[in-house]
């Protein structure tokens, strides 16, 4: 009896992509908010200057 | 005022724990396919992926429903975090559909009814972000993007029943004659637990993932805000 | 009850204007004519229209052709309004939107019929292929209706966005599939002289897509036209 076919490498491909593809959405996530968040200090800061000068 | 909720923190380690002992389960735990072998653990969390990508248009959808009757911003948010997770996911159906129909039927590409459908989904998505690029008034743009969010999603059913109505009377010349073999095979109890828990992990991701967006979303809206206040 | 007469004097208004002023001008029906005969040149060098492999190709063809040229009226009808201002000028009419969103459609679905009313004959002469079977019509009435039907609703939107012109087809052709795939294959199915309980399935298609999106596209068309 012939075993399953040898598509081994084809389920490293499918894997690669979801951790790959699910790994960069969570990298851009973390990334934007990191941006967002200097972006609200120095607006926070620009604000503070503007109330106080 | 931008506390991280604890609960999103549990969210956080619940979704990656289940993530982590889904992967495992898919790949240990799991019995290899007789025919196909190990392309077929593909199929869990390609599934999975697709079931995700519905749910995130049906959230957007509804989003878009509820903001046309209450014009409540915080939904119209809620709206493109969900087509935006839609579009991650929806790539990985389709780009893992094509991997596992490359050894199957030796092509890149089936026209199978539901790998069409999604592809069309997923333009549709595209065509969802581009409306709204195009349209500077943030209350206009909420209130085309929800229309579109809703006539999109509308569209998906009937296109997934065209299709398959057009294979079924016509099939395909290359593969099964029946459009329902695409790569069909027989589930034993553990593989079926494997699907079960590889749709309930990426149910719990998609939940998780949506709440940080959103929580993107609304930091970034309050930066916008900011920066006006600033230039007046 | 009440409001059904000015209702329908609201509509029947909209859609005389469109059909006066298009009349006046033939501005759209020669557009989407001379474009769908444009079409259907580049078809026949770019595919072998050849008689025998004809048959299958000609429902395809058809619906490619007024598929793109429908867009290009669709576009024109809603970019001549907007730049106009009659838009704006209707809005401000004490007229319920959804008069304006039936009227419109109205007018567009005439136009796509005009245009197949004079491509259908003209491919029958050019091909040698007998086009005039009732089936055909009733299949060019319901997939044109459900096109239209999003189409305005769409074009509406996509004229108020600074993408104006790339933007409808792209936000008009991914919903639209089931239309061209249940016409180009109800067509085809006429053509080919099949039975019409093979054909019924996508008939039924066709009236599911029309029923649900002119119901919902009425519906919705007050959110896109807000000023």
């Amino acid at each position: 009896m012939e075993g399953p076919a040898n598509t081994v490498n084809y389920f490293v491909a499918g894997y690669a992509v979801i951790f790959g593809v699910l790994g960069f959405y969570l990298v851009s996530l973390i990334v934007r908010w990191r941006n967002l968040k200097q972006d609200e200090s120095m607006l926070a800061e620009l604000e503070k200057k503007e109330s106080e000068g | 005022m931008n506390a991280k909720p604890k609960f999103l923190t549990v969210l956080d380690v619940v979704a990656a724990v289940m993530f982590v002992t889904a992967v495992s389960l898919v790949f240990f735990y799991a019995p290899l396919e007789r025919v196909m072998g190990w392309v077929q653990k593909v199929f869990y969390f390609h599934v999975a992926s697709a079931w995700v990508g519905m749910l995130a248009f049906a959230v957007a959808a509804v989003c878009g429903v509820i903001y046309l009757i209450k014009k409540d911003v915080r939904y119209d948010r809620v709206e493109f975090a969900a087509i935006e997770i839609g579009i991650v996911f929806g790539l990985l159906t389709i780009v893992t559909g094509s991997i596992w129909a490359r050894p199957i039927w030796n092509a890149w590409w089936t026209w199978d009814p539901r790998l069409t459908t999604a592809t069309i989904m997923e333009l549709v998505y595209f065509a969802y972000l581009m409306l709204r690029s195009g349209i500077e008034e943030p209350e206009r743009r909420a209130r085309f993007g929800a229309v579109y969010a809703i006539i999109g999603f509308l569209s998906v059913p009937l296109t997934f029943f065209s299709i398959r109505l057009f294979r079924t009377i016509h099939p395909v010349v290359i593969g099964s004659n029946d459009p329902g073999a695409e790569g069909a095979f027989d589930m034993t109890p553990k593989m079926t637990q494997t699907f079960m828990f590889s749709l309930l992990t990426f149910t719990v991701g998609f939940i998780t993932l949506l709440w940080h967006r959103v929580r993107l979303g609304t930091l970034a809206d309050r930066i916008e805000q900011l920066k006006m206040k600033l230039q007046s | 009850m009440n409001g059904f007469t000015p209702f329908m004097r609201a509509l029947g208004a909209v859609v005389w204007k469109d059909l006066q002023a298009e009349r006046r001008s033939r501005e759209l029906i020669s557009a989407m004519l001379v474009f769908a005969m444009l079409v259907i040149l580049i078809f026949n060098f770019a595919l072998e229209l050849e008689s025998n492999i004809r048959a299958n190709v000609t429902a395809g063809v058809l619906w490619v052709t007024f598929t793109f040229a429908g867009q290009l009226g669709l576009n024109r009808s809603m970019a001549v309004e907007k730049d106009r201002g009659c838009l704006d000028g209707l809005l401000l009419a004490p007229v319920d939107r959804a008069a304006i969103y039936l009227g419109k459609t109205l007018a567009n679905w005439v136009f796509m019929l005009l245009v197949a009313a004079i491509v259908l004959p003209i491919y029958s002469v050019l091909y040698n292929t007998n086009l005039f079977i009732p089936g055909l019509v009733l299949v060019i009435l319901l997939g044109s209706e459900g096109y239209v039907a999003v189409g305005t609703l769409l074009s509406t939107m996509a004229v108020q966005a600074r993408t104006r012109d790339i933007l409808l087809p792209i936000l008009l052709f991914p919903v639209v599939i089931p239309v061209l795939v249940a016409a180009v294959k109800a067509t085809g199915g006429f053509l080919q002289g099949l039975d019409f309980s093979e054909i019924l399935p996508y008939i039924n298609m066709l009236i599911v897509y029309d029923v649900v999106f002119t119901a919902v596209a009425f519906m919705v068309f007050d959110s896109v036209v807000e000023e």
